[in-house]
């Protein structure tokens, strides 16, 4: 008997100390912790929600940002899809997403592929040459004559091509395809598969994680894209949603000038309200919102995939 | 000949052509390809020449109730009932498309072809005008694109601040824009009056090289600041408003109530540098006793006002959001009577009255009259008569097409009061304007399709302000504030002289002015101030000085 609970002791104390059952004081702990931390996230998101359904008078009283709802006020949304522009930019967007997603995943997947085959002929220069666009950025000016040149301003292609295949995402989906057991690939062969079934039974559906992440990196890339709409849209009909409500958030400040401020007419005849600004916020990361869990159970194993094995 | 991608269409060599053109931009060695880069550059001044300028001819349709002197725009107290027609012939001839790129700040109205508004002005045009409304706030990487890629449109507007920011712009104009001179000099201008009506202060500074490159969109208002007040809340508080700096900390000592949540000032020190008579022009040069150019820095008047401006900080009469953050929301925090005077461009003052005395009855915000420093002294108001945008017109279009562009230009600047006006301001009646007891109201319609960037930014107009109901005694006020203010505004020393400033100069301003925001809230001693002048002196200061002064003198100034 004694012997007994003299093992046992000495058990407990060989015992690692995260196996120890934990006490009520540090699960509360962290529970509070882990509280603290969510409400650090939630509380901004809870901001902008309430400022976007709040009217003028709660904004002014607040100062600024509201945290109490008082009503629920939802002209600032009104406002925003009223105009048919931003219902219009919307359509553009998602046709962008989707279009730009199926490209640069396609293409991705296909180099990686490539690449991840040690006896691919020039994989190596190739792979250099992809790794090469981490460090080396065209330029303005030379991006533009480039788009210009091959008469894509003005089309959603203009926003796809140049930007079409990330190394990052590329490295991150090879490293996942030279993860596959060589045994799998080979039987396959002997069986008289090509590299393209290949690629698309055994290689692909065992990657479903990393192409997951890798399709929303890409996707919240063209939901968000911004920059090179700038550049390459002048039409005013084709613009991408995110800088069409930029021009909602903006709209009314006098443009930033070191010391002159200019007295422009007409801008700021109809200033937008705070509300509008942050209806635009939660309009803009709504989708993000709406996707993320379905793809989120794939995140963790696609994304350290990368991390761990290069 | 309007499509941008005509002579760019693709086949092998051109394609590598322009991998050729691109690494020859990426290695500086192209013409314009350094538009987008400062780097390097030693700065270039040119002067107006008289001989190139329209000759000015005002245009006496409507008379205005307080005629305009200046740089100060008209006033109109009630809104015309008889619209005069200005122009009666078509300016276009029918020529192809009008490409025009402009910037915006604001929502994007609908394109061409799903727009009510652009066709109705198109049709009274007689030529179609297809505009593209860029980002305002990244207009700047939009023009060196287009500027180093030489892809131009037909019409393009471009902001004096940004002009001044890109390298070697004098070359971009005249390897790009046509040379309006013997279009629009002297009599020349006579085919167009409405052009001939923008003030010759305007004219002035359209001049690249020698030659006229742009017709000007003028200022209606010279001042870059004013003080602004929430005075239905000062007189509440019985504080009037304060006529020295004096006066002015001792306001900030009654209205600062942080227990209530309000502070008597957001952000003050470029209207406390005016007060004290600190130079602004060029970022704050002005010449010295003993010949030579002083910049505000190396000043005893900027020294006073930077210690005066610490004392609000430090003794908490700044709002702290204002303290903290270079971006906090000033203009919520006074509507919201959270802070009861801060400092603003003049163009703020409308819309703010408008929109939110909706809200709160009673709200009234005007400018604080123009002060200085002590009971006697004058102020130096910062500002001058350079227009907000330059319009240029793509080279080599021909001369019948640029006189078909001058003349829709023309039509554009029709001043207030005219039925051009109206439609390009409003739109067509009934459709997206209603008529009201003062004039116009935009419909839903209206607001959506109608931008001041798609016509009015093109051609310049004689500035004016006109009544409207939400602000009823606005244009009075605005008026005399310009009137009684004028006397102080700080003449331009460079006048007509274009000026492309060195790099090193331009690249020492911002770090410094972050510096001295350090210096204000606290981060730094005001003692360091003798450190941030020499850093600043070193960094591109005096090379700055010596550019500025050799300019002066190759002028005769």
């Amino acid at each position: 008997m004694s012997a007994v609970v003299a093992t046992r002791a000495r058990r407990r104390a060989t015992r690692p100390v995260w196996e120890e059952k934990p006490t009520v004081i540090g699960r509360s702990a962290k529970a509070l912790i882990l509280t603290l931390l969510v409400l650090a996230v939630l509380f901004p998101m809870w901001s902008v929600l309430v400022t976007s359904l709040a009217s003028r008078s709660t904004i002014n009283e607040a100062g600024g940002m509201v945290v109490v709802p008082r009503e629920f006020d939802p002209s600032a949304y009104f406002t925003i899809f009223s105009g048919g522009q931003v219902t219009q930019a919307v359509w553009t967007s998602t046709l962008l997403t989707v279009m730009g997603t199926a490209v640069s995943l396609g293409l991705t997947v296909l180099a990686a592929y490539g690449l991840s085959r040690p006896g691919s002929l020039g994989h190596r220069p190739l792979l250099f040459l992809f790794l090469l666009t981490f460090l080396i950025y065209p330029g303005l000016v030379p991006s533009y004559l480039v788009v210009t040149g091959l008469g894509l301003k003005n089309s959603l292609w203009s926003l796809i091509l140049p930007t079409a295949i990330s190394a990052f995402n590329l490295v991150v989906i090879r490293a996942f395809f030279m993860n596959v057991p060589s045994e799998l690939v080979d039987s396959a062969r002997i069986d008289g598969a090509g590299e393209f079934r290949i690629l698309l039974r055994i290689v692909l559906p065992l990657s479903k994680a990393v192409v997951a992440v890798v399709g929303l990196f890409y996707a919240v890339g063209y939901w968000n894209v911004y920059f090179n709409a700038v550049l390459y849209i002048d039409d005013n009909d084709k613009l991408p949603i995110q800088r069409v409500l930029q021009s909602y958030i903006l709209a009314g400040q006098t443009p930033h000038v070191t010391g002159n401020a200019p007295n422009l007419p007409g801008i700021s005849a109809y200033p937008p309200t705070l509300a509008i600004k942050m209806a635009v916020v939660v309009v803009t990361v709504i989708p993000a919102v709406l996707v993320y869990p379905f793809v989120q159970r794939h995140f963790t194993k696609g994304v350290i995939t990368g991390a761990v094995k290069g | 000949m309007t499509d941008p991608l005509a002579d760019a269409a693709t086949n092998r060599r051109n394609f590598l052509g322009l991998i050729g053109l691109g690494a020859a931009a990426v290695a500086g060695g192209g013409l314009l390809a350094g538009c987008s880069e400062k780097a390097g550059s030693k700065g270039v001044a040119s002067k107006a020449d008289k001989g190139v300028l329209p000759k000015f001819k005002a245009v006496d349709m409507v008379k205005p109730d307080i005629p305009g002197e200046g740089p100060i725009p008209q006033g109109f107290l009630s809104y015309p009932t008889n619209l005069v027609d200005a122009i009666s012939e078509k300016p276009g001839s029918g020529g192809p498309t009008i490409k025009t790129m402009a910037p915006w700040w604001g929502p994007v109205p609908p394109g061409l072809g799903r727009n009510s508004y652009l066709d109705a002005v198109n049709a009274e045009l007689g030529v179609q005008v297809d505009p593209s409304l860029q980002d305002g706030n990244t207009y700047f990487d939009k023009l060196s694109a287009t500027l180093g890629a030489r892809d131009v449109p037909d019409l393009l507007v471009a902001p004096n601040w940004e002009i001044d920011k890109i390298a070697r712009f004098s070359d971009a104009v005249k390897a790009l824009f046509e040379d309006l001179t013997d279009y629009l000099a002297g009599d020349a201008v006579d085919a167009y009056p409405m052009l001939a009506s923008l003030s010759t202060g305007a004219w002035e500074y359209s001049v690249w090289g020698g030659r006229l490159y742009a017709v000007p969109f003028p200022t209606d208002g010279p001042f870059a600041w004013a003080l602004f007040q929430r005075k239905d809340l000062m007189d509440a508080a019985g504080v009037a408003a304060p006529t020295n700096v004096d006066e002015l900390y001792q306001a900030g000592k009654k209205l600062t109530n942080p227990g209530k949540g309000v502070w008597a000032f957001g952000s003050v020190f470029d209207m406390v540098q005016q007060a004290f008579g600190c130079p602004g022009v060029q970022n704050g040069w002005r010449k010295k006793a003993g010949g030579g150019l002083e910049h505000k820095y190396e000043t005893e008047e900027y020294r006073q006002a930077l210690e005066f401006t610490v004392r609000l900080y430090k003794e908490k009469l700044v709002h702290p959001d204002v303290i903290a953050t270079k971006g906090a929301d000033e203009k919520t925090l006074f509507n919201g009577g959270k802070i009861l005077m801060y400092q603003d461009g003049l163009g703020a003052w409308q819309g703010m009255q408008g929109e939110q005395s909706k809200v709160t009855p009673g709200y009234n915000m005007q400018p604080v009259p123009a002060f200085g420093a002590h009971p006697g002294t004058k102020p130096v108001l910062w500002g001058s008569e350079k227009p907000i945008f330059f319009t240029f017109v793509k080279k080599g279009l021909g001369a019948d097409r640029t006189k078909e562009i001058l003349r829709v230009l023309n039509w554009c600047a029709a001043p207030f009061g005219t039925k051009e006006w109206e439609l390009r301001q409003y739109g067509v009646e009934g459709k997206h304007f209603t008529r009201g007891p003062d004039g116009p109201v935009p419909t839903d319609l209206g607001r959506k399709e109608v931008a001041e960037a798609q016509f009015t930014f093109l051609g310049g107009r004689v500035p004016a302000k006109w009544k409207s109901s939400d602000t009823p005694n606005y244009v009075q006020d605005y008026i005399n504030y310009h009137k009684a203010s004028i006397q102080y505004l700080e003449p331009d020393l460079f006048k007509g002289i274009k000026l492309e400033l060195p790099a090193n100069y331009s690249k020492v301003l911002q770090p410094t002015e972050d510096k001295i925001r350090d210096v204000l809230n606290g981060r730094r001693p005001l003692s360091d101030l003798d450190q941030i002048v020499s850093e600043f002196r070193s960094g591109g200061g005096d090379e700055g000085r010596a550019f500025l002064e050799k300019a002066l003198a190759d002028n005769g100034r």
